[in-house]
């Protein structure tokens, strides 16, 4: 048989083959060792020299498209196989997957971790103070009269025991009490967040009377409201996204001076106060208030005894939950819910 | 915080502007008077006008309704129930399309045309409320006669006829500023702002000194006995006043500052008040026992049957006025009935006074009793600020009433008044702000708030004397105004300080999110525990720090255990979720004598399976293990027994690590679990973070993979059911030093095994250091394995 018969007859075998025993048999008839390629290859060897240069060349050509036809019909009976699988071992794959045990973190540390994590990149790094703590602390040293409002027995909550050299034994309403603490640690510069435990006698649909608030506090040499709005802006563009602008509204607290109230742009708006026609009903003119801040005022650097005129300072102190909920765009109808620890409230986080 | 409402066709009283109402609201809520709605009065009144009334017939079908034919321009019928309808009458007649407020309840209802129990009605009469002015009451029933508010024409739109076209600013008012809860202060600010020029509208009415005392006809007496309660105390008789309702500009502007009108005398007082922000009293001078007015402290049981018709005890603590025998008003915060304003009064005693902000507060809040005066007062008042009202109100009352000044005005006051000064530096103003603001801004703004610069000095004015209390407090004022809009944003640079962490912050963190990791969930519960939970917990009373002022009973105590908060939330969830495991990671409170008291920091695991309790056990001991496993805790050991009450005695164990006790793990006793209404066996590990803090992370230490594959074996065997894995592990590891590491596979009591037998099955590791173990020498081992077995537990190998 000439190559070229032979490469025709390759072809009329392999279409011929319906399965893969039949292809093994046409590839040892045809291209195995003993096959009729090998073969027909052998006898060029008998050729005389001129001619068995150009029979080997054209020998060598048949041989590669055989190669080729063959593999484009093992190829076709493999996809063929493939495809077989998929109805012979079929699932379904619509079933749930295997339950692993799944635990969930509150929402409250949730938040906590990531609010350290957004300051520590700023060098502010968390420290701890009591949540029950002397009145020195939690109103005195930050410019808190006695006669003040909020040292009222009816704002306040006090425990029953005599007061020290320190005041009353009060139970904090801001995480403000850690500033003259941090100070009296001696170490300057002060770059500190303390998120704590605080409690205010309320309980209504958006008080609970414990929460959590995280205070920044900084103090340097030359620090100003524009350092201040430098440290907001960077936290809340991180916490919040790049989109979401901040202000800062004029306000007043007793240890701070200037004081203010730092607002965002409510999310749900977009800060245009507008729903579609309605007006936003979240937001206070596309408005949302995050908390207060100010340049901590000089009577308690003072009472941590700094020089006001040496030293500034400035601090922050926001509720940890309503900064989460805000961001999250988690409504809770009552505030109290987070901390019922309904299991299935605690699982959808 | 409080909030005004102030009309800005008021304050353009005092302010020439031309500044938009968007452009106003901007400006003032950037300099700290958040302007938070904004309400265009005229809008709410499309569509309503003047009618006048022609006839009014009965309505075939129904006896309370009438048929009424009014001009409003043109003629129109209406069907109305208002009983007193007359001809001739103006009204108030909402046509189809406007919107009312039905009987003054509800939402807004956009009027059609109806037919009423068979009669077309064309629009609506309507009352008061029906349109906005809820508190100006027309009686049930009645619809609100303009006849004596108006003499437009018919047909005229209300907003025309009543001069309605205003726009209401609500602003919300920091508790430091009483001086801008007033129209006249709100004014001002928008002069500083740059929003025009603010000017004080002098009162026809001024006085000088004493020169009214020739027109005294009446000789009051009036003193002071508690000067630092009271540090002013003005008081004015006038006579020949005649009470009636007040104007309708008068009725107006009250309205729409959310007051209601009640007389011309007691709306003046209401009037200054809200322009001035000053509050003052009016008495019925001939209800003044003796002629006489007292400022004093009450007098124990003495009582006050106060304005708003309720009597209130008072006590010693409380300042009063009083005449010669009786309270006539609680200071600062309410007149008495008795000696009120009312019909038919003739002379008045007009109050203008100053009353101590604590006192007041107290007061107010003791007899829980409040009042636009007590709100004021309570934030701190200028005892400066009383003259200017006294002569507001003379000059209003004696324009509205007819009335003619009668007395000197009594002025007691406790000292002359010494304005406040404070040095004033530009330059520490710019750099608190982080703006260079030139002085000569600097100073244009200090001086439209009324400060008074004098080279470095600043004066402060009278109106700010409560609020102004340093230095400082002048870099305030000016970067508001400037606007901190303005003020650049700047990451501070400089040296970060180097601390190390906190290693219980960091130790929480770990440990909270291995928990998760474990497939814990995390409770937060509240630090306060009630009395009865204590009790059921038998917690003695004094081993908690108490609250001197709870808010109820459920949270009288810090909690000194996480674990009753816990028992509580398993109670609540046992019946939604079959298994659960959760875990509370916080500090408590033990009280300390002396001191605030101690944090002992805890963490709480928590839980229960579906089976009822006999597997629990092993299930939260697991989730331990595997904590402290992750958190690097090495050499843990558990020791049977020696639990407290709290336990089960035959179900708990302490928690060891190294040789430090860290914690108890056990089921709760049952009777604590039925105290806390739980039907299912629960575990505890209730772990001292404190003790436990030395062992975290210490135990990671690096061993080198094995270099030989190891030889599994495993092994069952039945044993005595007393005798404890611990035991038997521990000898089976001490059989040969080839055996690497010996784990349980399986415990089983049952069929098949004896009474008092168990069935263990354990996998033994082997291993060489130096070679490939060959199947012969693991047998070897497994032999002498079984050997102690038999020897030492009397063991049947199976």
């Amino acid at each position: 048989m000439d190559l070229g018969q032979l490469e025709k007859a390759l072809e009329q075998a392999l279409s011929s083959v319906s399965d893969e025993a039949g292809l093994e048999g046409v590839r040892v008839e045809y291209l195995g060792r003993k096959g009729k390629l090998a073969e027909a290859m052998k006898t060029l060897a008998n050729l005389p020299e001129a001619e068995r240069k150009a029979m080997g060349l054209q020998a060598n050509e048949v041989k590669t498209k055989m190669e080729a036809m063959f593999a484009a019909k093992q190829s076709a009976f493999e996809t063929q196989k493939a495809s077989k699988l998929a109805e012979s071992e079929w699932i379904d794959v619509t079933l749930p997957g295997l339950a692993l045990e799944e635990g969930h973190l509150h929402l409250t540390s949730q938040a906590i971790e990531e609010i350290s994590d957004i300051f520590s990149r700023i060098g502010f790094s968390r420290v701890l103070a009591p949540d029950v703590d002397w009145d020195w602390y939690a109103f005195e040293s930050l410019n808190i009269p006695a006669d003040h409002p909020a040292r009222d027995n009816w704002e306040t909550f006090f425990i029953d025991q005599p007061a020290g050299k320190k005041g009353r034994v009060v139970l904090t309403p801001h995480t403000s009490n850690s500033q003259v603490r941090e100070l009296e640690k001696g170490k300057l510069p002060i770059r500190m967040i303390n998120i704590g435990r605080c409690y205010r006698r309320q309980s209504d649909v958006s008080h609970v009377p414990m929460f959590h608030q995280f205070e920044g506090f900084m103090v340097d040499k030359g620090l100003s409201v524009a350092h201040l709005k430098g440290v907001l802006d960077y936290f809340a563009q991180t916490f919040f996204g790049p989109t979401r602008k901040i202000r800062l509204r004029p306000h007043h607290f007793r240890f701070t001076e200037p004081s203010f109230e730092v607002d965002i742009t409510c999310g749900v708006c977009n800060g245009t106060a507008m729903v579609g026609l309605d007006k936003c009903r979240l937001c206070k003119a596309g408005w949302l208030e995050l908390g207060g801040a100010g340049m901590t005022h000089p009577n308690v650097l003072k009472a941590g005894g700094l020089d006001p005129n040496e030293y500034s300072a400035f601090a922050f102190g926001w509720g940890v939950e309503r900064t989460l909920m805000m961001r999250e765009g988690i409504k809770i109808a009552d505030i109290r819910e987070l901390y019922k620890n309904d299991l299935r409230f605690i699982q959808q986080f | 915080m409080a909030n005004i409402l102030a009309s800005y066709d008021w304050i353009k009283e005092h302010l020439k502007t031309d500044a938009s109402v968007a452009e106003f609201a901007k400006k003032m809520t950037d300099a700290g008077n958040s302007v938070e709605h904004i309400h265009d009065v005229a809008e709410a009144y499309n569509g309503i006008v003047v009618g006048r009334i022609l006839v009014v017939d009965a309505h075939p079908n129904a006896d309370k309704l009438r048929v009424v034919t009014v001009d409003v321009g043109k003629k129109v019928q209406i069907v109305c129930g208002g009983l007193n309808l007359e001809v001739d009458q103006l009204v108030c007649v909402a046509l189809p399309g406007a919107k009312v407020r039905w009987h003054g309840e509800g939402e807004l209802i956009e009027l059609k045309e109806a037919e009423l129990r068979g009669v077309q009605s064309f629009g609506m009469i309507c009352a008061p409320d029906e349109v906005g002015f809820e508190k100006l009451q027309a009686g049930e029933k009645m619809i609100w006669d303009l006849t004596n508010v108006t003499d437009a024409k018919p047909g005229t739109p209300l907003v025309k006829a009543l001069g309605l076209e205003d726009t209401l600013f609500d602003i919300e008012v920091t508790t430091n500023r009483p001086d801008a809860m007033s129209i006249v202060g709100q004014a001002r600010e928008a002069s500083a702002c740059g929003l025009g020029k603010f000017e004080m509208r002098k009162s026809k009415f001024e006085t000088s000194g004493k020169s009214e005392g020739k027109n005294g006809k009446m000789d009051l007496k009036v003193s002071v006995k508690d000067k630092d309660l009271c540090p002013r105390y003005q008081a004015v008789v006038i006579e020949g006043v005649k009470v009636a309702p007040s104007p309708w500009w008068m009725q107006k502007r009250l309205l729409l500052s959310g007051h209601r009108p009640i007389n011309n005398v007691v709306d003046v007082t209401n009037y200054v008040l809200h322009e001035l922000g000053q509050p003052l009293h009016a008495f019925d001078a001939d209800t003044l026992e003796g002629q006489e007015i007292i400022v004093r402290k009450a007098k124990k049981g003495e009582k006050i049957l106060a304005l708003d018709g309720k009597e209130y005890e008072l006590d010693a603590s409380m300042l009063v006025i009083a005449d010669a025998k009786k309270p006539v008003a609680v200071a600062g915060v309410m007149g008495g009935e008795l000696t009120g304003t009312k019909e038919g009064t003739t002379r008045l005693v007009i109050e203008s006074a100053v009353f101590d902000a604590v006192s007041v507060r107290r007061t107010a809040r003791t007899l829980n009793l409040y009042s636009d005066s007590s709100s004021l007062f309570e934030k701190g008042l200028s005892p400066e600020a009383t003259t200017g009202a006294i002569e507001r109100a003379i000059e209003l009352i004696c324009e509205l009433t007819g009335g003619h000044v009668a007395s000197v005005i009594y002025d007691a006051r406790a000292e002359k008044y010494k304005p406040e000064v404070y040095p004033y530096d530009a330059k520490r103003i710019s750099d608190v702000i982080g703006l260079d603001v030139p002085e000569k801004k600097q100073k244009e703004i200090l001086e439209a708030l009324g400060f008074v610069i004098d080279g470095k000095k600043a004066t402060v004015p009278y109106w700010r004397d409560h609020d102004i209390e340093d230095a400082i407090d002048l870099a305030e004022e000016v970067a508001r105004v400037v606007g901190y809009a303005n003020v650049p944003s700047v990451i501070p640079t400089g040296e970060i300080p180097v601390t190390l962490p906190d290693p219980k912050i960091v130790w929480e963190r770990k440990l909270k999110n291995i928990l998760k990791g474990a497939g814990v969930s995390e409770v937060y519960s509240n630090a306060f525990v009630s009395e009865a939970i204590l009790g059921k917990y038998k917690i003695p009373l004094d081993a908690a720090s108490k609250l001197e002022n709870p808010l109820t009973d459920e949270w009288v105590y810090m909690r000194p255990t996480l674990v009753p908060s816990m028992l509580t939330v398993i109670e609540e969830n046992q019946r939604r979720f079959e298994a659960a495991a959760l875990f509370e990671l916080n500090h408590v409170h033990h009280p300390r004598k002396g001191d605030i008291p101690s944090e002992d920091w805890r963490l709480l695991i928590a839980g229960y399976g579906p089976d009822g309790g006999a597997q629990a056990f092993r299930y939260v001991k697991g989730i331990l293990e595997r904590v402290l496993r992750e958190a690097g805790v090495a050499a843990v050991s558990f020791e049977s027994g020696g639990a407290d009450d709290h336990f089960h005695p035959g179900r708990s164990a302490k928690v060891i690590a190294g040789k430090d006790m860290v914690g108890t793990i056990g089921e709760l006793a049952p009777h604590y679990a039925q105290a806390f209404g739980i039907d299912r066996r629960v575990v505890l590990a209730d772990l001292n973070l404190d003790h436990l803090l030395p062992h975290l992370g210490a135990g990671k230490r690096y061993q080198p993979t094995p270099e030989f594959q190891d030889l599994i074996r495993d092994l069952s065997f039945v044993l005595p059911e007393r005798k404890t894995h611990a035991e038997v592990q521990a000898a089976l590891v001490g059989v040969d030093p080839l055996i690497s590491s010996v784990s349980l596979v399986d415990v089983y009591q049952g069929k098949g095994i004896e009474a008092g037998q168990k069935s263990m099955t354990y996998r033994l590791s082997l291993r060489a250091s130096d070679r490939t173990l060959s199947s012969d020498e693991a047998d070897a081992v497994m032999n002498s394995v079984g050997k102690m077995l038999t020897s030492d537990f009397g063991a049947i190998l199976r």
